[in-house]
């Protein structure tokens, strides 16, 4: 028993931390729900916690996430879910412009010049201030990538279940993130109807998304010299998502779901922090421009799960196709198996997924100097290249008794591992040729999850 | 019609036949449910999982969302 009492202070602190939010209510539809209630019809409250580490190669970008979620059932159809999640991230990450056979010299975002000489300033009690120049070098041949990364994120997600009555429910929800220089608010409304027994549901949920962006140091203007640090205040954007839902049992042991979902996103679309380089015919690097991109975005997307289970293991096998007015195609595909002991009180799930997307129509890994076409938009931003990415991982569970139930508590740890190749096929002239303009990405992820009933 | 074209026409109406009938059993009696009532054939079982995988998606893929909403909430693009 003695054992059990910090396990049970750490529950009562971390429930403190977040039940107060959930007379607030909040969290994507799809988002809550994730804990299992008990069987008894009262009110009952799960709570689930995590950990994850995310660390990227080559000294990129390394994440800190931990995570709270309280899901609280009140036995009549009626439920809450809020999430409370803090990122940390730090490290290197790419700003845009390719590699070089000369060294090359860039400007942190609060940075308005390239001067490497440090700034030194007298304070009015007289003392002599000496600031580094917010700058920094990229040797010969590597990528250019801003090493001084450091972002906070707070978010916190609600949601709210409500029937109607006993065939039909809806969730509201709403999300807010922060981080200093990039602010989300969104609120979401889906409603579910069942039909025939209950063995198909039909959804459609709407989510309404408000961002506010702030870089700091300004928003560059669009296409403009870099080394002109032309930039300008705030700037926002608007998210417009559909999506509509059926769900079909099968036969006992088989579950599909269907779904549909088109975006449309408009407004400052840009990443501000982003640049492209200007390359002569010879492969030289002559200077940057800012990024653009078209200031709206159209996207759909068809999902399609199917879930069969046994008495011991279960498989899930989804597959979405996705296209948008970028001219981005992407497919994927995931499979996730899950292997349960006789017991039914431990599994082991290991899953694979496989990525592949094609480039936007205004991708440029670098722009000609010599060009004479009047720019429209462009953007070297690799996440919009033609690339295929594989991902796999494996999660081992437990649940075990303790004095809320039988199965009162779960921990889980999971390890996953991602590699993004680039699949883009541009012709690299002169001097660019044998360095490593598209790298590549890969990852990896670990997460510590615990779960209790409160 | 090309009568070369009837073996086609013959599997894809027995296909049609099969598949129609087949939609007639689909579903369970509430008594079956024991394998739907298990958590991993909840479709928003492993929300936590989920929201983790989700970010990374949406922070280094250009595709996002499908069955759930796609917004991101981060700065990442």
């Amino acid at each position: 028993m003695q054992l059990k009492r910090p396990a049970r202070d750490l529950r009562r602190w971390l429930v403190a931390a977040s039940c107060g939010l959930l007379s607030a209510s909040v969290a994507r539809a799809q988002d809550g729900g994730d804990a299992s209630p008990p069987a008894d019809d009262g009110p009952a409250t799960v709570v689930d916690t995590a950990l994850a580490y995310y660390h990227e190669s080559d000294g990129r970008v390394r994440a800190i996430e931990p995570i709270v979620s309280v899901h609280r059932d009140y036995g009549d159809e009626r439920a809450a879910n809020v999430k409370l999640t803090f990122d940390s991230l730090s490290g290197a990450t790419p700003n845009g412009a390719v590699p070089s056979r000369k060294a090359q010299t860039f400007a942190t975002p609060s940075g308005k010049s390239l001067n490497a000489t440090p700034q030194t300033y007298t304070t009015a009690s007289g003392n002599v201030v000496v600031v580094s120049a917010p700058i920094y070098i990229v040797g010969p041949g590597q990528l250019p990538m801003d090493p001084n990364y450091h972002d906070q994120r707070l978010a916190v997600n609600g949601s709210y279940d409500l029937p109607w009555d006993r065939l039909t429910r809806s969730t509201f929800g709403a999300d807010l993130s922060y981080e200093h220089d990039f602010l989300s608010a969104s609120l979401n409304a889906s409603l579910a109807r069942d039909l025939n027994d209950k063995n198909t549901t039909i959804s459609a949920g709407v989510n309404g998304e408000f961002d506010l962006v702030q870089p700091i140091g300004g928003s560059p203007v669009p296409l403009s010299d870099y080394t002109l640090f032309e930039k300008v205040g705030n700037h926002s954007k608007h998210d417009l998502n559909l999506v509509l839902g059926a769900t079909q049992v099968m036969n006992r042991h088989w579950l599909t779901d269907l779904s549909l979902s088109a975006d449309r996103f408009s407004g400052y679309l840009n990443d501000p922090y982003k640049i492209v380089s200007l390359v002569d015919p010879g492969g030289n690097v002559t200077g940057y421009l800012y990024e653009n991109r078209p200031g709206t975005r159209t996207r759909g997307s068809v999902f399609l799960e199917n879930r069969v289970a046994t008495d011991r293991t279960s498989v899930s096998l989804s597959l979405r196709y996705m296209t948008d007015s970028w001219a981005i195609h992407s497919q994927t595909a995931q499979l996730k198996l899950r292997w349960w002991n006789p017991d039914h009180d431990r599994y082991l799930e290991p899953t694979a997924r496989w990525y592949r997307q094609t480039a936007a129509s205004f991708f440029s890994p670098w722009i000609s100097s010599t060009t004479t076409t009047p720019l429209s938009y462009a953007s070297a931003d690799q996440r919009l290249g033609a690339f295929h990415a594989i991902r796999g991982g494996l999660k081992y569970s437990a649940k075990w008794a303790d004095d809320t139930g039988p199965d009162g508590s779960e921990l889980s740890v999971r390890a996953e591992w991602y590699r993004q190749t680039s699949d883009n096929t541009f012709v690299l002239p002169g001097a660019l040729q044998g360095l490593n303009v598209f790298p590549g990405l890969s990852a990896v992820l670990m997460s510590f999850e615990w779960r209790f009933n409160w | 019609m090309h009568t070369r074209n009837l073996p086609v026409l013959r599997l894809l109406a027995a296909a049609l036949t099969l598949a129609l009938a087949g939609c007639g059993a689909l579903g369970v009696k509430p008594w079956q449910r024991d394998l739907m009532a298990r958590e991993d054939m909840r479709l928003d079982a492993n929300a936590i999982d989920a929201s983790l995988d989700e970010h990374m998606y949406f922070s280094k893929e250009a595709s996002a969302g499908g069955r759930t909403f796609a917004g991101g909430g981060c700065g990442c693009n």
